[in-house]
Order: C-alpha cells, then structure tokens, then sequence
C-alpha cells in the first residue's frame, strides 16, 4: 500500500482509492508530513473523501471524549512515591 | 549505564515521567483499577531491576514491553482465554445471527451508537481502538503493548473503525459511503 505511493510523483495528485488506503494512518497521525499534505489537499477538493475523513474523525474524537477518564491522583501520587523510592535506592512502600 | 547512581538517575529520567502513561494503558487492559496499579507498580520494580541494560532510546517503547511481559506473566495461568487467535473473533460475532440487530436503538443520537457499537466489537479490536483513540498511542507503541505485529494493529483497528461506521450507517446515524 505504502510502497505504491512511493512510486508516484511527488507532485501528482492522489486518487480518491489511494487517499482511502491511506486514510486511517492519516487520521492517525501515522504519515509523514508530504504525504499528510497532499491528503489534506485532497480531502478540501474531494466532497466524497471529505464526507468520509469526517465521518471517521468523529467517531475517533467521540470514542476520545466519551472514555478519556481522570487518571485518580491518588493511584498516580502512589506510584509516583513507589516510583521516586526505587530511583533513590530505598525499600518501596506497601512490598 | 552502570552504578546505582547511574541506574536511579537513569530510572528517574526515563521511567518516572512515563508512569501517567503506564497507568492509562494499564488500565485499558486490565479494565480494573486496582489491578491496573499493581501491573504498573509490578511494570516499575522489573524496569528498575533491568534499567542497567536499558540504552535510553524509546524508554515508552520499553517500558510498555515490560509491561505486556508483567501482565501476561501475572494472568497466564489465570486467562486462558488470552491464547484464542483474536482474529478470528470479529469474523465468528460477525456471523452470529441477531448481532447489530437493525431495530436496536435506531433513534437514539450518534454518540448512543458508537457506544452500542464500541460494546459489540470483541475485545481485543476494542483494546486496539481504546490504545490508539483514547490513551493516544501510536501504532508502534500499540504494537508492544500487545505484542502483536504493527500491520495486526492496523489491520484490527481499521476493521474495528469500518465496523463501528457500518454500525453506525445501519442505525442512520451516519451517511452511507459512496466509495
């Protein structure tokens, strides 16, 4: 799939199958900046591949939003602590 | 890195800022809270002990394979159900009769549906999907948490995502592609 697209000229423009192959990494922020660009060109021109970027980030940010929860303090200032003892050479807390 | 003093500045450069990290991740795959922090107290006290032979490149790389090796150490005997192929899986919940029944909640809003389709998927396309969307991961990282190939990652997460947008697609939620 990746080694396709190095084939191309660098200043051909991609087919709306190559952008959908490369879609995900690109939403992924999985792809080099030149290739990411020329998606991002694309998908402004594209209404059919831009329709399908937009589905896709919202589904990513919703499934981001809706289960990022807090870390509890309590559980990071544990670690941290038995963490901070281990670096020190100490006997950790709670072993 | 040798000497204690080289080892615990090491361990306190490379290791104590990933511990927000190590915990999210725990946490994704444990799905418990207090077991999640003894995976990841467990992931520190084996990262202190081999931080001597530790190079000091991708210490997140590094320390997320200590933490996929300290949980399958602690629940191996205990999950046996971690040696099924997962591949397998969505094909087999695919195939059920009755998954992703067409009158489940057809007018509740898109937020409702991605957690109705989230739930249906199994669940190790679901770990993928929680590791890159919510705790951020890269594919690579991804990769060694799991402890799969980085093409395994992205083939489950993109079936994942496609079958979440079907799902959505289905209930009306989202527009039909016109690839």
């Amino acid at each position: 799939m990746i080694r396709r697209w190095w084939r191309r000229r660098p200043d051909e423009p991609m087919t709306c199958h190559e952008v959908g192959e490369l879609l995900q990494h690109f939403l992924d922020d999985e792809l080099d900046a030149g290739r990411g660009q020329r998606i991002a060109e694309h998908l402004e021109d594209c209404r059919r591949c831009g329709l399908e970027a937009e589905t896709y980030t919202r589904i990513k940010r919703t499934i981001a939003e809706r289960h990022h929860d807090d870390l509890p303090a309590e559980s990071i200032r544990r670690l941290r602590e038995f963490g901070e003892h281990l670096a020190r050479g100490e006997e950790p807390p709670g072993r | 890195m040798t000497g204690s003093t080289g080892a615990s500045d090491a361990f306190a450069t490379y290791v104590l800022p990933e511990i927000e990290v190590l915990l999210r991740v725990a946490r994704s795959i444990t799905r418990d809270p207090v077991e999640a922090e003894d995976l990841v107290q467990d992931t520190l006290l084996r990262a202190f002990r081999a931080i001597d032979g530790f190079d000091g490149r991708h210490p997140r790389a590094w320390l997320l394979t200590i933490l996929r090796n300290t949980n399958i150490n602690r629940h191996r005997k205990r999950r046996p159900e971690l040696m099924r192929d997962p591949d397998t899986e969505l094909e087999r919940l695919a195939a059920e009769p009755g998954a992703d029944a067409p009158d489940a909640a057809v007018d509740a809003g898109f937020d409702h549906e991605i957690e109705v389709a989230l739930a249906e998927l199994p669940e190790v396309f679901r770990r993928v999907v929680e590791l890159v969307d919510v705790d951020g991961l890269s594919y690579a990282e991804a990769a060694e948490v799991l402890g799969v190939p980085i093409g395994t990652v992205m083939s489950r997460l993109h079936r994942a995502r496609a079958r979440i947008r079907e799902h959505l697609v289905r209930t009306g939620v989202a527009p039909r592609s016109t690839r």
